[in-house]
């Protein structure tokens, strides 16, 4: 190889094979991917996130959540432990993710997946108190090892008038502020809240439902 | 066929002088990040095992900190030392100086400006969450404007050489230099500029991280074994003439193996099957350069023991393959069912990173340093720390990494383990980590220390000049382009 030209033309034909192989294929394929419409119900699927979620969903993206939680659920032939674990009744499509306007399926699992955790855990007050609190204990268990506190997204403020706000965090002793104080959630922490109770791939497409058949049956890709 | 002109010391002396400021700059910065950057990533392992650790300030929680420490490393440490290194080789083996350093200096603040606030980005909320793509998108265009002021010399000297043969570290440095800004730039805009939707989303950054991995640090560390091992044994690379199917090869399979970072994920299966099949078909570029590296190796013990340069190549190979076969591994769909997501796909990561690329940039600054300034390492004792403490810090750091990953693959799989119980039965491996992390950080310092005192002109007054030694008469080596 002395030719400065010939090696030009084969670095711009790797990159441009890869680029082309991998994500211009992809894209004509998933790129124009609809909702799917319920023939009986007559439901869009999926369902767009709520204003408020949106909004979470860029809290959760800015804390970096995504550094310890995936947001993905792997097919039968994968299932090591996702299904017994209660993270997902089924794999996810990619057709489920067409409502996040940015993606993050995460690389890391040193933190339980979330893709289904709003159907896992329906309860708004476990989340605020595990944000606020992951050590406090609820039935002799704490809520989560190795997970920091996110004590900035929570306010602490003397009780105004006789009873706390409807919206204070209710912590057991030795995590509870001091008497006349009270622990509200800022507006970051509604959003991230509302974002993961929205986290429910429930609806299962009878168009992709092959997909997840054994190896024998299955189609590639969802067309 | 032997190239008509062959450098004396005196030119090479000229090419050295005309490498010495930017090539000071770059590897400057590159070295403060890092400092800073081992410090972030040792305090973000800190708190995998003390949670509480800094949780209190917003700026600092670990989803910020640890991305941001990554960042720091990859873009601050490297690329600065990619840039010290690439432009220096490449003045040297196209036989020519390296001219316009002014605009290096230039490109050099714009790139260090455009790291600086991309972690400060990070750390304030504005990240993207994106492997590798954290920095938020103000920077993008900062970054690659200075990054075009600074690659555009490394490719304008490869086409003013005085030489007629293209050395293979040449092939690696001038594709580095292509490959990166056409990977960050699509990225970019399939990404922030015009988004796709959906999950093709995690498969840009999936090719982009793939790619910035396999196409720009491998590369980088690959041209700097093929300089050096015949430079400092005096022989030729073994096989040479295999060189060419290596790199051709090599390149064409990893930039196609991005996919294998999503085996498992609701992507359509050909995405992961793509970059599996690719993977696979790194056996045979491997093989050529195990005979190239290794045979050229064999025999010669007693000059890797003598030679500082030599022993962190001679690491850096090591890493390569290690980094390269687990890779391969971790591919596999049987395997990927178990590693996937647990801290194997983290070492993979890290051993290219640090195993490969920046051992053997550690390995050529320890060569062209003395050159460049014309004086020698002041403190034996600091250089000895520094390769003791490199090599401890990786090997523990692999058996740390892995014992943690096994231990995580086979409790993630049984779901009658508890996620609490997995958290927990991990807190040990994350402390013996946060050891080696330590380690790998005390050892650049006393790297640092000892580039200040060879590089700051105030200080080195009494370090000794250097008397660099004739390199060995290559026989064959001029046929190879060699200067």
């Amino acid at each position: 190889m002395k030719n400065g030209l010939t090696l030009f033309l084969g670095v711009f034909a790797t990159l441009a094979l890869s680029w082309a192989g991998l994500l211009l294929a992809a894209h004509k394929q998933l790129g124009a991917l609809p909702q799917f419409k319920d023939p009986v119900e007559e439901t869009l699927n999926p369902l767009p996130l709520s204003g408020l979620a949106r909004q979470g969903a860029l809290v959760y993206q800015d804390l970096g959540c995504a550094t310890c939680h995936t947001q993905q659920v792997r097919g039968n032939s994968y299932d090591t432990g996702e299904n017994s674990r209660n993270w997902g009744e089924r794999a996810g499509y990619p057709r489920d993710y067409i409502r996040d306007s940015v993606v993050l399926i995460g690389s890391s699992r040193l933190g339980p997946d979330l893709r289904n955790v709003g159907k896992r855990i329906p309860e708004a007050e476990y989340f605020y108190k595990l944000l606020y609190a992951p050590e406090s204990k609820v039935g002799g268990a704490a809520l989560a090892h190795g997970m920091p506190a996110y004590k900035f997204l929570f306010t602490e403020r003397a009780i105004a008038g006789s009873q706390p706000s409807y919206k204070a965090v209710k912590l057991p002793s030795g995590f509870a502020p001091a008497e006349g104080t009270e622990v509200v959630p800022t507006a970051r922490a509604d959003a991230l809240v509302a974002y993961l109770l929205s986290l429910k791939d429930t609806y299962d497409y009878p168009t992709e439902r092959g997909l997840n058949a054994p190896a024998a049956h299955a189609k590639e890709g969802g067309h | 066929m032997n190239s008509p002109v062959s450098p004396s010391r005196v030119e090479q002396q000229e090419i050295d002088a005309s490498a010495k400021w930017p090539v000071l700059v770059f590897l400057g910065s590159a070295l403060a990040w890092l400092l800073l950057g081992g410090v972030m990533a040792l305090a973000a392992n800190i708190q995998l095992h003390n949670p509480a650790f800094l949780s209190g300030c917003e700026w600092t929680t670990h989803g910020r900190l640890a991305p941001a420490a990554e960042n720091v490393l990859v873009y601050g440490w490297g690329f600065n030392a990619a840039f010290a290194f690439a432009l220096w080789l490449m003045a040297r083996l196209s036989a020519t100086t390296l001219r316009h350093g002014g605009w290096l200096f230039v490109g050099a603040k714009f790139w260090n400006l455009g790291v600086t606030l991309g972690v400060g980005g990070i750390l304030a909320g504005y990240s993207t969450s994106f492997d590798l793509l954290e920095m938020p998108r103000f920077v993008v265009l900062l970054l690659l404007v200075a990054y075009a002021l600074i690659g555009v010399w490394a490719v304008t000297t490869f086409s003013i050489r005085n030489t007629e043969n293209v050395y293979a570290s040449q092939w690696y440095i001038f594709g580095a230099a292509f490959w990166f800004p056409w990977l960050y730039s699509v990225a970019q805009i399939m990404l922030f500029r015009a988004p796709v939707r959906g999950v093709l989303q995690p498969i840009v950054d999936a090719w982009y991280v793939n790619g910035l991995y396999s196409l720009w640090f491998v590369p980088m560390a690959l041209a700097a074994i093929y300089y050096f091992l015949p430079k400092l044994l005096g022989k030729p690379i073994k096989s040479y003439y295999l060189a060419p199917l290596a790199f051709w090869w090599l390149v064409v399979g990893s930039a196609l193996a991005g996919g294998s970072r999503l085996v498992g994920a609701p992507v359509p299966v050909w995405i992961p099957t793509l970059g599996i099949v690719s993977h696979m078909l790194l056996v045979l570029p491997l093989v050529v350069l195990a005979i190239n590296f290794l045979g050229t190796l064999k025999g010669s013990l007693g000059a890797i023991a003598g030679s500082l340069t030599l022993r962190f190549i001679t690491l850096s190979i090591v890493g390569f393959f290690v980094a390269t076969i687990l890779a391969m591994g971790l591919a596999v769909r049987g395997v990927a069912a178990t590693t996937a997501f647990t801290l194997w796909e983290s070492l993979r990561d890290w051993l290219f990173l640090y195993a490969t690329f920046s051992v053997a940039m550690f390995g050529a600054a320890y060569f062209y340093l003395p050159r460049l300034t014309g004086k020698v390492w002041r403190s034996s004792a600091l250089t000895a720390v520094h390769f003791g403490a490199t090599v401890l810090g990786v090997v523990l750091l692999v058996i740390g990494m892995g014992g943690a990953g096994c231990t995580q693959a086979h409790q993630l799989a049984d779901a009658s383990v508890s996620f609490a119980k997995i958290t927990d039965s991990l807190a040990g491996w994350h402390t013996f980590n946060s050891v080696a992390l330590g380690l790998l950080l005390l050892g650049n310092v006393a790297f640092f220390l000892n580039f200040i005192w060879i590089s700051c002109p105030i200080n080195s007054r009494s370090t000794a000049n250097a008397d660099i030694p004739v390199p060995p008469a290559l026989t064959l080596a001029t046929k190879e382009g060699h200067a």
